[in-house]
């Protein structure tokens, strides 16, 4: 980007530096020139009047998995980032659950080059904790770690032996790294594919107790409380968890956790029986579950919205419902979910909701606090949170359209997203042009 | 009420067979094995007259992973008028009901856990056979809840006819929240079977004990097979239902299943053809909708 862009009448939200004003900021050649009142546009600069928008750092994902490999009819780092960048979002912690998985050093640095040249943001990988997922050999992890890996997890695979997760919190402090655990007893889930409650029962399916999730927290908590060490929980799904969470964090534990856009505005209830748009893990819960991980968010307890997009195609989304694969997609819904389901039902303000897609994921990774700041590289977002629109799946940017906000109406829309000072999303522009453009 | 008309027809359309589905064709899709339901569907479609295609997916090279969707489609080229669907995922008839055209009708013999419509029907035609005012009847469903279909249409069904439904079975065997349902749980089955109208065994699946689910069929016999000592808590009225095939001695007593005066289970089997042939008629014949 050669030109300046003057973002005019903005409502400015950068948490992180306190900041929430109507300001105007200048973007010339990808760096922050100048933030400040009736800013005129000098030369043959672009124009974009944010009068009624919010303009805040870019986005950060703590949980997406971009596929690609062996799995690129799902998604590859080409589509999943511009959905990611269609979605607000300027870096994106991909998971290592591909395949092959992330367990080694040369799989790492192809993905490093992979991410060099498709992706149009910024990709954090994540590496797995044991080799193959297998629960019990770790990886090289400060090798992993100097080669990119910026945090690590078997999520999807977690890990049953808790000898095998205390080795990996003690030997992770030697690297300097997070492990993220996808919190789930295999046990206690075994089979399940929906919450076990009158909807498991009156449909005939087998069902995933809350305890699947809160006894596996339970536990890795006290592993925690042992060790010390780093321990970021996922997807955190349920009440009894965020309980478990909130006393540890009491203790000073150092743990984190997320909550994705679908936990927090749909239930078991709301779910189409039989529609695999509906099928994730951890599935969805209750209404009392949905409204304490909201009130989670407002009081501390969750650091993050996280998406855990989870692209799968249609053609294994639409087998029998217990033999359909997990995981929802939601980069490019979650801002408007949550503007919905938490800013508005859980009564936060505009700056602690952007806080919870900027700021505090940034804290969770110990990431340089993201802000709009003059005389630094603009990594930003212009939200327009008024803005009605239909989301249509099909049309959207991911490879994939396994989604169950397909064709609602949502509130709120990333209209501009900026990341390392290039426009990487313009709402309403045709971007296939930056498909095959190789950065 | 529908299902009360329907029994009521098929009633005259046993005792006249007629070729009234002549130029149609039923496809018995079953992805999981069934003789005797598949029997049952291919007897009633061959007397009104219906050509069958039997399609054993389970056996055949086309198996776990294969499209719902393709099938529906390959059988819609076939020009099938109603396919008759057995698969072992909840859902699945709903799936490949959604997948058809309108002109293709299905009727779902059993998916998973979820539902067995037509074997509902014959059980419910059965009781009324017997007991024509139905209403308020006790009913008391044992054994195996959680992974019964036959347990769940069942109680879709006889709620809809006002039955007072009570379910027993060990508490590994009973799903979440069943209550829920508008059903009384129990644990034991004497409370269950006290004073009831109708008492229906399950099949319990002898792999339950493998998933550690009962701790032996010794226990489970000693607490829920039903026999002529503990059916006396019933009315003196009672009948005995079972969808089969009875694991003799283990849910039932075998002299318990074979009493003519208390079992209704020969009935059921015969009721069944004739449940089926209704269903197929007035699905296919376009002269009634079963809904």
């Amino acid at each position: 980007m050669s030109a300046s862009i003057l973002i005019k009448g903005a409502r400015l939200l950068d948490p992180a530096n306190s900041i929430d004003q109507v300001l105007d900021v200048r973007i010339v050649d990808g760096d922050v020139t100048e933030i400040g009142s009736d800013l005129k546009l000098n030369g043959s600069g672009q124009l974009l009047d944010a009068t009624d928008m919010w303009l805040s750092p870019a986005f950060i994902d703590l949980h997406t998995h971009l596929r690609d490999f062996a799995q690129s009819d799902r998604e590859t780092l080409e589509t999943g980032t511009l959905a990611a960048a269609a979605g607000g979002y300027a870096t994106v912690l991909a998971m290592a659950n591909t395949e092959p998985p992330i367990d080694n050093a040369a799989i790492l640095s192809q993905l490093m080059s992979k991410i060099e040249e498709h992706a149009l943001i910024e990709v954090l990988p994540v590496a797995c904790v044991t080799k193959g997922m297998a629960g019990a050999e770790l990886t090289s992890m400060v090798e992993l770690s100097a080669i990119g890996a910026a945090a690590f997890s078997d999520d999807g695979m977690p890990i049953s032996n808790m000898a095998v997760l205390r080795r990996a919190l003690e030997y992770a402090k030697l690297a300097d790294r997070l492990i993220i655990s996808h919190p789930e007893d295999k046990d206690l889930s075994q089979g399940g594919c929906i919450h076990e409650c009158h909807v498991s029962t009156r449909l005939g399916l087998p069902g995933i107790p809350a305890a699947a999730e809160s006894a596996a927290i339970a536990r890795e908590i006290e592993v925690v409380r042992q060790t010390g060490g780093r321990l970021h929980f996922a997807h955190v799904s349920c009440a009894r968890s965020v309980d478990l969470i909130r006393r540890a964090r009491a203790d000073g534990l150092s743990i984190t956790a997320d909550a994705t856009p679908h936990h927090l505005s749909l239930t078991v209830d709301q779910s189409r029986p039989y529609d695999a748009s509906y099928k994730m893990n951890p599935p969805l819960r209750t209404e009392a579950d949905r409204k304490a991980l909201v009130a989670a968010l407002k009081d501390g307890t969750l650091d993050a919205i996280a998406t855990d997009h989870a692209p799968h195609t249609s053609l294994d989304k639409s087998r029998p419902f217990d033999e359909a694969p997990f995981g929802v997609t939601g980069l490019e819904t979650a801002f408007s979910l949550a503007l919905e389901h938490v800013a508005a039902s859980g009564n936060l303000s505009p700056s602690d909701l952007i806080a919870l897609f900027t700021s505090k994921p940034a804290s969770v990774l110990a990431l340089p606090q993201p802000g709009i700041r003059t005389g630094t590289q603009a990594s930003l977002v212009v939200l327009d949170p008024k803005h009605v629109w239909s989301y249509d799946s099909e049309k959207g940017y991911s490879k994939s359209v396994n989604s169950p906000f397909h064709g609602r109406s949502l509130t709120g829309k990333a209209v501009l997203t900026v990341c390392r000072g290039e426009v990487v999303y313009k709402h309403g522009e045709v971007l296939s042009s930056r498909l095959s453009k190789a950065r | 009420m529908a299902a009360a008309g329907i029994c009521q027809r098929l009633y005259e359309l046993t005792s006249k067979p007629l070729p009234v589905l002549e130029d149609r064709i039923v496809a018995n899709l079953f992805y999981e094995n069934s003789t005797r339901t598949r029997s049952s569907f291919e007897l009633a479609a061959r007397k009104l007259g219906a050509s069958v295609l039997n399609l054993d997916i389970g056996t055949s090279s086309v198996g776990k992973g294969e499209s719902i969707t393709d099938t529906a489609r390959t059988l819609v080229a076939m020009g099938v008028h109603a396919v008759v669907q057995r698969h072992a995922s909840s859902g699945s008839a709903h799936q490949l009901a959604e997948a058809l055209t309108d002109k293709v009708h299905v009727i779902n013999a059993g998916d998973g856990w979820n539902a067995h419509p037509t074997q509902a029907l014959l059980d419910l035609y059965s009781m009324l056979t017997v007991k024509p005012d139905f209403t308020g009847s006790k009913v008391a469903i044992v054994g195996d809840i959680t992974h019964s279909r036959v347990a769940r249409s069942n109680l879709w069904l006889l709620k809809l006819f006002g039955a007072d439904i009570h379910l027993a079975g060990p508490p590994t065997l009973m799903p979440a929240e069943l209550a829920s349902l508008g059903v009384t749980v129990h644990n034991r089955l004497e409370p269950a079977i006290e004073g009831c109208d109708f008492v229906m065994a399950l099949r319990l699946q002898l792999e339950r004990q493998a998933q550690g689910l009962i701790p032996s069929l010794g226990e489970y016999r000693k607490l829920y097979r039903l026999d002529h000592h503990r059916i006396r808590l019933a009315k003196p009225s009672v009948k005995v239902l079972h969808p089969g095939p009875v694991n003799r001695d283990v849910e039932i007593t075998g002299a318990l299943a074979d009493d003519p005066e208390l079992s209704l289970i020969n009935s059921q089997v015969s009721n069944g053809i004739a449940v089926r042939m209704a269903a197929l008629y007035l699905l296919m014949s376009g002269r009634g909708t079963l809904r």
